[in-house]
């Protein structure tokens, strides 16, 4: 009896602290998931950019950083539309969307089709589309100006509330609407005559033109669904990160996207922009912002030198 | 072969003659010319556009007035994109090449600190808005030609601590700042020390970078520490951006910030920016900003920033200090600058010869509230 009651506040002591530990296990659970949440949100716009700035570089082998520009192009001019119809969220992405389809057909006309003509060395397409990407950026500073613009809160700043971790809704709509452009792309390439035209061009540039494909058309048409997914990203953008002329130099983290993941294929972007969100987020988090960027740069390095087809895999060479 | 030479030379002799005098034509001696380094295109081009313009207001007016000692006031803009390596090589060409008598710098430190030796050697002086401390003194005494003519960054982030401390009673902070802008990091350092040394409590510190635009990570971990406030002293889209966030995933805490959260802010952050407390160089419904900006929005149609203010000030600084010195020579205009004790539309600037800074000038405190600015009152922390 005596035993008994001496061993019970040592009893309750541990009972408490096992308690507390797993307070702080599921304290520390929940901020983990708040983090993947936060990285994935991320993830799926790198995503949305990886894949326009991959489809290029599967049609026409190099990286295209004008992608850059269309985004910005795409994000100013919805942002304008917005301005003079009050359109609504919709509306708003399928202005920025046909205004960045356009602004890479026009691209691809000026810089890419004379090079084409000529049948330049690809040095020259890649130097040709940062031309192209740092151009916009200074015709908007010279047009509309340096003053930040920013979309409204088209949905409300409600948060969706699951216990400790919370969500904005504009985020979770913009991840969505991600994921269904993106399988809407699956769908036409995989389904339709003009995405296998597209990935005919991908996989073999001559034969397919000797087959009787009409090469040029084709590549016109890749940019301009490339231009699609840069002006709609351009507007997730912009009601993320604010309406500002260096926008377009975001391209960066699609283009790191597209090298983790593989530059060959479809999915691969898709892949290593998740991948690229989350890892940022967690890096952040836990190792700090100084590092982050240095941590990047190096995987990527490892991935170029170990693993140059990327996740997917899909051999592709020259990544320039 | 001898006619192509005598051709290349007499069309060197004639491009250099007409560059000679067109050169001498411009540095004629009816104009007082001054120099003004600003980023006129780049990440903070919104301030040095408002600054020059508010140099332009001032020197016009001085102009209208029938300008200094019988001259006319002459701007010499050039843009440093923002970059400290740009805005040297501005320096520079004014001094050596233009022969300005004083250059109005930019409102950023990171171009203010590595222009001070340089302003020393080549001893022309600079008055413009570094907060930084090390724009205007270093370890053994000041900088003699370079003028700040606001409060610094540490007084700055004094008040809005002592503010958060003593007026709103808060006591655990979390801090957020850019470690790559010594401006952000000037602020953040000593209010950490402030609110230490006076009892308070800094839970957690968080970084970010230079052109960052994802804080979530950060801000994800300031919820989990559970602060009674969160200090956010970056350039104005870092903090619209913080703020969006940090009430994105649901931490409704006061957020105390500096002079960067006025205009645009609101418009960049819209409902996320309410609850939040900063002090600032400037508010609406102070008289003498309120005519200021009748003047300002008269002359360029449209709402001045607080830079517009503090170039309209350090023009009128100026043109005192030319005014007293009464001849165009550099080191005697800087003597002059040395004596200011002007009222301008900041307030009343007095430099301290000690460090070139003006002395406890107090800031305004202003409170976030239904996506508008509300002026609470003027506030200096107490001596302790």
């Amino acid at each position: 009896m005596c035993r008994e009651s001496c061993l019970y506040p040592f009893i309750l002591r541990r009972g408490v602290k096992a308690g507390l530990l797993l307070r702080n296990v599921k304290k520390e659970l929940e901020v983990f998931l708040q983090q993947l949440l936060n990285g994935l949100s991320c993830g799926g716009v790198y995503a949305l950019m990886a894949v326009g700035f991959g489809l290029i570089y599967n049609v026409l082998k190099f990286s295209n950083f004008s992608h850059g520009g269309v985004m910005l192009i795409g994000c100013y001019t919805a942002y304008f539309a917005f301005k003079i119809f009050h359109s609504s969220l919709f509306l708003t992405l399928l202005f920025g969307a046909i205004s960045g389809g356009l602004c890479a057909v026009i691209f691809e006309k000026l810089a890419i089709i004379p090079l084409r003509k000529r049948n330049a060395p690809k040095i020259y397409f890649f130097v040709n589309s940062i031309n192209g990407g740092l151009l916009s950026e200074y015709l908007i500073v010279a047009t509309v100006g340096v003053f930040f613009h920013t979309f409204p809160d088209f949905l409300g700043t409600t948060n969706i509330n699951i216990g400790q971790i919370s969500f904005s809704k504009l985020n979770l709509t913009m991840l969505i609407i991600s994921l269904i452009t993106l399988f809407g792309l699956m769908w036409y390439l995989y389904k339709t005559k003009y995405g296998r035209a597209i990935r005919a061009v991908a996989c073999d540039i001559n034969t397919t033109s000797l087959m009787g494909v009409d090469v040029n058309r084709v590549i016109s048409l890749t940019f301009f669904v490339s231009g699609l997914l840069g002006g709609l990203c351009g507007v997730f953008l912009g009601i993320n990160y604010t309406i500002y002329p260096q926008l377009g130099k975001l391209i960066v983290k699609g283009w790191m996207a597209s090298v983790i993941g593989g530059l060959g294929s479809l999915l691969g972007p898709v892949l290593g922009g998740i991948l690229l969100g989350v890892l940022e987020t967690f890096l952040t988090a836990y190792i700090g912002s100084s590092f982050t960027p240095i941590l990047e740069f190096i995987i990527l390095l490892m991935f170029l030198l170990i693993r140059p087809q990327g996740i997917a895999g899909v051999i592709v060479e020259e990544k320039a | 072969m001898n006619k192509l030479k005598v051709i290349v030379i007499l069309m060197t002799m004639l491009f250099l003659s007409v560059s000679l005098f067109s050169y001498s034509w411009g540095a004629g001696e009816e104009e007082i010319l001054v120099g003004n380094i600003q980023d006129m295109s780049a990440g903070t081009a919104i301030w040095g556009q408002n600054d020059t313009n508010g140099i332009l207001l001032a020197a016009e007016e001085i102009n209208a007035r029938g300008g200094i000692l019988g001259k006319k006031i002459k701007v010499i803009t050039y843009d440093t994109k923002g970059n400290p390596t740009e805005a040297i090589n501005a320096y520079n060409r004014l001094v050596d090449l233009d022969k300005v008598v004083a250059v109005l710098g930019p409102p950023t430190s990171n171009v203010g600190i590595p222009l001070a030796p340089i302003a020393e050697r080549k001893k022309v002086p600079v008055i413009g808005d570094f907060m930084d401390e090390r724009a205007t003194t270093h370890s053994r005494g000041v900088w003699n030609f370079m003028f700040l003519t606001e409060p610094s960054c540490s007084e700055q982030a004094e008040i809005a601590a002592s503010y958060a401390l003593k007026e709103l009673k808060l006591s655990k902070f979390a801090v957020i700042y850019n470690k790559a802008n010594s401006y952000s990091v000037k602020m953040a350092i000593p209010f950490m020390a402030y609110v230490i040394k006076h009892g308070g409590e800094i839970l957690i510190t968080e970084t970010y970078l230079f052109g960052d635009t994802e804080f979530r990570a950060q801000c994800t971990k300031i919820k989990n520490a559970s602060p009674e406030a969160v200090f956010v002293p970056g350039y104005v889209k870092d903090n619209a951006l913080i703020a969006k966030q940090l009430r994105g995933i649901g931490v409704d805490v006061p957020i105390i910030g500096n002079n960067s959260w006025y205009v645009p802010l609101i418009e960049l952050a819209g409902p996320a920016a309410n609850n939040t407390y900063f002090p600032n160089n400037m508010a609406t419904d102070i008289p003498r900003f309120q005519e200021f900006m009748k003047l300002y929005e008269k002359r360029f149609g449209m709402e001045p920033l607080i830079h517009a203010c503090m170039g309209y000030d350090n023009m009128n600084i100026l043109a005192e200090a030319i005014k007293k010195a009464g001849k165009l020579d550099p080191i005697a205009i800087k003597d002059a600058i040395e004596q200011t004790d002007h009222v301008g539309v900041t307030g009343r600037i007095k430099f301290n010869p000690q460090t070139h800074r003006p002395d406890r000038m107090p800031l305004v405190m202003l409170k976030i509230e239904n996506e508008e600015f509300v002026t609470l009152e003027e506030y200096l922390p107490p001596l302790d």
